[in-house]
């Protein structure tokens, strides 16, 4: 026998004449009154920068790097940067799935490409406003074909294992801009 | 109303006049007080170490003792809990058992949740007052406003403490098993004790591992079992 | 790893006596935790999410066999190789085949408990590997040879100070270089390995059943960089683990980050669904090891299974005034604190785990700080009992709680111990219990008169 079988047959003879536990539903939440304003909050209180945009305030946010990282999904208008390597790169820039508001996370999938969301010291994410989310629930429950990896970003890399001092970007961008696109 | 007074044996040996306090402010209340003369511990101190066979017997003793009570009041968080909580544990599908945990209470609560007196009098005037709240009247009991209500109403300050809800380290057993930890846990909570005239709490148990680490690092604060201050503030 | 659980009071004694510091950064720290996650809790219904939460752990465990074998599908059509482990070694073998076919020579590895348990890092190491703990806490830690003394914060015992004598030591940064320019070396350093690294390693927060979902919770990224940097990625996945639902992470993510950091999210989340696609970054093979290692006898303990829905999320460590005093290392497991002292027993035995579950003054703090509501204080008592019942308490315990129930049992015999107390002697296997008492606390003083003396005089004066 295999441990696969082993450990399955453990399983079930531990939940022989086991009272079964029901699942519960998933609750059902009030929308968010307005997510727009609550996503900038949260995303400042998270030691991100948030800013609502139309797309020339959204460029004009790019203006003053030398160059960037470009997900796979930045449409052209924002690719107004010479292209680096995402290892060299002093910005990275994506285009994110979706936000959510009461979290005040982006997310970014893995198709988008990985090392621009990771690997510049500083990432700017781009969101339509359309799909800025209430809540975490609703989010999850409206997607629809899990990319390889999806990522949720809600600030800058931080750590505190250094006597207990925040410091920011540990490993990942120090610096997290995102932008709203209206 | 007619109440028998579980003294418990921590308070017996350590805090009598907590005992005599209890009775005078019952009595004051125009409660009767009984004391069942059979009376020992509770058997919790075997109970939390895993001796539960010889907690058993305390127990069921217990139960007969105060078996013909209207209500049990005890000056002590731990042991109202341990009849409370842990007795129907102790004893699965004793009938009397779940009989004596409706009826017991620890004092203030029983002040406050039964008898519904929330003021006692005046007698606290201006008392600076620390109040260590024993980690089984908080947790296990739930009881958390009364005795600050009735310290508060009788005129007594109750000092802001950082650590106030902080386990002392007193834990039974366990201030012998691991004295080191247990004394480290005390030292923490009285560094930061505020500048009180007095140290009160619901149980013997956490003032007698205070009051004693407290000589020993030369602090001269008095100690003082809530049932005794209750009485103050009645009495004056 | 090899338990050293037994020598908890000696080593908890000694590290109160040796390295006071330590005291003083693990009470800042948890302290500090524990306020935000006052906070976190404060800002949402957090009985109900309490309740939920136990609600569909007690669901996953109770139907474990169906969960387990759905995720087993989910993770193979999205092109995962799903191993499963029974022991350390087993997970060894799933290792040593993939580092030998991909001729790794060095592995990045981010934070897990899990990995702990099994030996990950000794193994790797004797095979040639280079391993990187990635995670900064847990990076300090291996340069010092340390394991982790808490689950979130694997370095909360140490204080700037001493993390600037280790830098300075072996990267000849100045004695009073800043947190800011500590971390940054550390950056630099962990930089180079996440680009070279053929091999990354993780645990997992969750895995999602119905998706086959990895989820990984963290705020400096390296788990990202480890999970998708090296063309492998190894994942070891407690069996319970699973989450029913993918729209469980709801719940789960936030709550977990609530109670572990005062967080709304974790600054990182990563939910993997498997290698990278075509054209795609990331890695091109995934592994899920799924381990029991103790757990399916956990799961059949009609007690402790209860511990089987901890998140780990550090919360009960932080609520434990006795883990306060000395952080971690004293209680020699992989897992300390409250949730150590009930797990530990049923991962190990409790012949070996034997005294932690009296680490505790049963003062209830872990409870309350609890997401799942694992009763810890109720199954302290029940190790304790089982201890006791077991022969595994100390004879002069034994002989202690026998005198003192004859004592009790009798309100004559009490009544001459009462005297005893005030000058007669006492049973002499009281004594070693006295002695340990006096030594800090100064000498017993009893009333001049028990209770049940002055009763008849109150009795009487009415």
């Amino acid at each position: 026998m295999d441990a696969r079988t082993r450990i399955l047959a453990r399983v079930r003879r531990a939940l022989r004449e086991r009272p079964k536990a029901l699942l519960p539903e998933h609750p059902h939440l009030l929308p968010k009154e307005d997510p727009l304003a609550l996503f900038l909050d949260r995303l400042r209180e998270n030691g991100a920068e948030g800013h609502l945009l139309d797309e020339e305030g959204a460029r004009a946010l790019l203006q003053g790097f030398p160059g960037a990282a470009f997900g796979r999904g930045v449409p052209e208008a924002f690719r107004l940067l010479p292209e680096l390597p995402p290892e060299e790169a002093p910005l990275g820039v994506s285009w994110a799935l979706f936000a959510v508001a009461e979290t005040g996370s982006v997310a970014l999938s893995g198709e988008d490409g990985r090392k621009a969301q990771l690997l510049p010291p500083t990432h700017l994410v781009l969101v339509e406003a359309k799909r800025v989310y209430g809540t975490l629930l609703e989010a999850l429950q409206d997607l629809n074909g899990l990319p390889s990896a999806l990522g949720l970003h809600s600030g800058p890399s931080k750590s505190a294992d250094i006597g207990q001092v925040m410091v920011k970007g540990v490993h990942g961008p120090g610096r997290l801009i995102v932008a709203v696109l209206l | 109303m007619r109440v028998a007074l579980f003294i418990t044996c921590l308070a017996d040996q350590f805090y009598a006049e907590a005992g005599v306090a209890a009775v005078r402010l019952l009595r004051a209340l125009g409660v009767e007080v009984d004391f069942p003369e059979g009376q020992t511990c509770c058997g919790q101190p075997a109970f939390n170490a895993g001796h539960w066979d010889e907690a058993r017997p305390l127990a069921k003793r217990t139960l007969e003792v105060f078996e013909e009570a209207e209500y049990v009041v005890l000056p002590s968080g731990s042991c109202a809990s341990m009849v409370k909580n842990h007795y129907p544990e102790l004893l699965p599908g004793n009938r009397e058992a779940l009989a004596m945990a409706e009826k017991t209470y620890e004092l203030s609560q029983f002040l406050v949740r039964v008898l519904g007196v929330e003021k006692l009098g005046e007698g606290l005037k201006g008392r600076k007052v620390a109040y260590h709240h024993g980690c089984h009247a908080l947790r296990e009991l739930g009881v958390r406003e009364e005795p600050l209500l009735l310290l508060q109403n009788a005129g007594a300050e109750v000092l802001p403490w950082e650590a106030w809800e902080e386990c002392c380290g007193f834990g039974g057993l366990f201030s012998v098993k691991l004295p080191e930890v247990s004394l480290a846990m005390a030292d923490r909570k009285l560094a930061t004790l505020p500048e009180a005239e007095v140290l009160t709490s619901t149980d013997a148990g956490c003032l007698l591992h205070l009051s004693g680490r407290m000589g020993k690092k030369g602090l001269g604060l008095r100690v003082a079992p809530l049932a005794t201050l209750l009485w103050e503030a009645y009495a004056g | 790893m090899r338990a050293k659980a037994k020598l908890y009071p000696k080593e908890a004694a000694r590290l109160l006596r040796e390295k006071p510091g330590v005291r003083e950064a693990v009470t800042g720290a948890t302290l500090h935790f524990e306020r935000n996650r006052l906070k976190a809790y404060a800002e949402v219904p957090i009985e109900e999410w309490r309740e939920r939460a136990k609600a569909v752990k007690d669901h996953v465990l109770t139907h474990l066999d169906h969960y387990l074998e759905l995720a087993e599908r989910r993770l193979r059509e999205n092109g995962v190789q799903v191993h499963w482990a029974e022991t350390p070694e087993d997970a060894h073998r799933v290792l040593r085949e993939v580092v030998h076919r991909r001729g790794v020579k060095r592995a990045v590895k981010a934070k897990s408990m899990l990995t702990e348990e099994l030996g990950v890092n000794p193994l790797l190491e004797s095979l040639g590997v280079e391993v990187y703990e990635t995670d900064l806490g847990e990076y300090l830690i291996q340069l010092l040879g340390e394991p982790p003394s808490h689950i979130v914060g694997p370095a909360i015992h140490l204080s700037l100070g001493e993390i600037q004598k280790l830098f300075h030591a072996r990267f000849g940064t100045p004695l009073d270089a800043s947190p800011e320019a500590l971390a940054q070396v550390a950056r630099r350093v962990l930089r180079e390995a996440f680009l070279s690294a053929e091999l990354g390693l993780s645990g997992a927060n969750f895995l999602v059943a119905e998706t086959g979902t990895l989820a990984l919770m963290e705020n400096e990224g390296n788990i990202r960089l480890s999970t998708s940097l090296p063309k492998v990625h190894v994942a070891f996945v407690g069996i319970e683990k699973l989450l029913p639902r993918f729209a469980d992470l709801a719940l789960f993510l936030p709550l977990t980050a609530r109670a572990a950091t005062g967080q709304r999210l974790a600054t990182f989340v990563s939910l993997i669904q498997g290698p990278a696609r075509e054209g795609e970054e990331g890695p091109e093979e995934v592994h899920v090891v799924l381990v029991d290692h103790g757990r399916t006898a956990l799961l059949h303990d009609l007690e402790a299974w209860e511990t089987l829905r901890c998140l780990r999320c550090g919360a009960c460590l932080n609520a434990c005034p006795v883990y306060r005093q000395t952080g971690g290392h004293p209680y020699g497991y992989v897992y300390s604190g409250p949730i150590g002292a009930v797990l530990d027993p049923g991962l190990l035995t409790l012949e070996e785990a034997y005294p932690l579950p009296y680490a505790s003054t049963l003062c209830g703090a872990c409870y309350e700080a609890c997401p799942v509501k694992i009763p810890i204080p109720r199954l302290l008592l029940t190790w304790r009992h089982r201890a006791a019942e077991e022969g595994l308490t100390p004879s002069w315990e034994h002989g202690a709680m026998r005198a003192f129930r004859k004592v009790m049992e009798s309100p004559a015999l009490y009544r001459l111990f009462s005297k005893g107390l005030r000058g007669l002697p006492l049973p002499q296997d009281l004594l070693p219990l006295l002695k340990a008492w006096t030594e800090g606390r100064g000498p017993l003083r009893p009333s001049p008169k028990p209770f049940h003396e002055l009763w008849k005089e109150v009795a009487d004066g009415r």
